[in-house]
């Protein structure tokens, strides 16, 4: 159990895409399946409430290193990037909106925001944040949206079980009210 | 207690900056609900209704973009009201409350705001992680607003560069045999060497005409054959190239 450790460690230090539990379970093809998940628990534990500025993040499905949020500013200035880009808020709507209600059209979104969305989506599939998913068997045949993994990524969900589901939304929305 | 001011600041071109902030109808009617702390499962039709007309008349000028949809709201607002004036022989059903649609919409739409809400929080905490990719990409995450360049873009900035060129007054005096292999290697090997290249300075740096046309069609067929990505930041900027992370090591075409 604990040399699994090391192994796992190795195989998401060297993917700088996340790696999938899948695959990791390919490489440790003789070793059961339960026993790698809770390594890689384990593994996450430990770096999270270890003192170091790494830590291993779940990323759209895969796990892979990253810097603790406190090293931003250093890592910015390396980089000489200023600030990563946002949403704006039209397009985070928008994007809430699909993510919500996928798979979803384009006249969906719009009656769901009271406003033409249009454009909007169009620039969210630019950026990758959603994908054209097919056509809705209605009439015109209208092009259906949804997320993509980028979208995951970008907002660090493992999946899209990761958002929130309607009765905590409820809660949530309770709360505002209060 | 009394409500928290949230009046903004008037500005000089009120309507449009106030409207701003609500991204449609339904944002405005949320505020409005919120404001006067209403039940949004019991809203007084003729209160809403008053409010918010209020809030759209009292400018004169409104964002032309959205003023259609704001004002849809409004005509289906009075429709409500009419309809809940209307005498009728018996009490309206709770099922046949003609509020109900707009309710539930305002529900699903309040629902979407909180989901958004989450995400601005979540994407707030990514920006401050960040991801091995960050040194192999230079542009990491950034690239919201980066296009891939399309054929066009490529031959109107290598068209640029010629004129410039040729405006150098540089003539082609002496003539070398350069096959697009050679050139084709010496851009991959370059790139697994720096990681990224600058192309327009790439083929301002080569030595004559007939070179820098030949480079050109090696990025093109680089591109296609789906070895290297293209992208530029802005139109008639430089465009940068990088290997394709799945790019195949042995992958040389002798």
């Amino acid at each position: 159990m604990t040399d699994l450790l090391p192994i796992l460690e190795t195989l998401i230090f060297i993917s700088v895409e996340p790696l999938t539990p899948a695959k990791m379970k390919e490489v440790l093809d003789d070793v059961p399946a339960e026993d790698i998940d809770r390594a890689l628990e384990e593994l996450v534990r430990r770096y999270e409430a270890g003192d170091g500025a790494i830590r291993i993040i779940a990323a759209a499905g895969g796990y892979v290193f990253s810097t603790k949020p406190a090293y931003d500013p250093y890592v910015r200035k390396l980089l000489q990037i200023e600030r990563k880009r946002k949403l704006s808020s039209q397009a985070l709507e928008t994007l809430s909106a699909v993510a919500y209600h996928q798979p979803v059209t384009q006249s969906e979104i719009s009656a769901i925001r009271g406003v033409d969305s249009t454009y909007a989506l169009h620039t969210l599939f630019e950026n990758k944040l959603i994908k054209i998913a097919g056509r809705k068997d209605a009439p015109g045949r209208p092009l259906i949206y949804r997320t993509t993994e980028k979208f995951l990524a970008h907002f660090g969900l493992n999946a899209i079980e990761d958002l929130p589901s309607e009765e905590e939304l409820k809660k949530l929305m309770e709360e505002e009210n209060a | 207690m009394a409500p928290p001011e949230i009046e903004p600041v008037p500005a000089p071109d009120g309507y449009q900056v106030k409207l701003g902030v609500f991204e449609g109808p339904l944002d405005l009617l949320l505020f409005l609900i919120k404001k006067k702390k209403i039940e949004i499962q019991d809203i007084p039709i003729a209160v809403i209704t008053r409010e918010y007309l209020g809030y759209l008349g009292q400018k004169e000028r409104i964002n032309l973009d959205r003023e259609a949809e704001f004002l849809l709201m409004a005509a289906l607002l009075i429709h409500i009201k009419s309809q809940m004036l209307l005498p009728r022989e018996q009490p309206l059903e709770p099922d046949i409350d003609p509020r109900r649609e707009l309710v539930d919409r305002l529900v699903d739409y309040q629902r979407i705001k909180t989901l958004g809400g989450i995400l601005r929080e979540k994407e707030e905490e990514m920006s401050q992680v960040w991801k091995r990719t960050a040194l192999t990409a230079p542009l990491p995450e950034a690239d919201l607003d980066l296009i891939e360049v399309s054929l066009f873009d490529l031959a109107e900035s290598f068209f640029a560069l010629m004129k410039r060129k040729q405006d150098d007054g540089r003539r082609v005096v002496k003539s070398k045999e350069i096959s697009m292999a050679d050139k084709m290697n010496e851009i991959t090997s370059l790139l697994r060497e720096r990681d990224h290249l600058d192309f327009l300075a790439f083929l301002d740096a080569q030595e004559t005409l007939e070179e820098a046309l030949i480079a050109f069609f090696c990025l093109l067929e680089l591109i296609k054959a789906r070895r290297v990505v293209a992208m530029q930041e802005k139109l008639f900027h430089t465009i940068t190239v990088w290997l394709r992370r799945d790019e195949p090591l042995s992958g040389e075409s002798s």
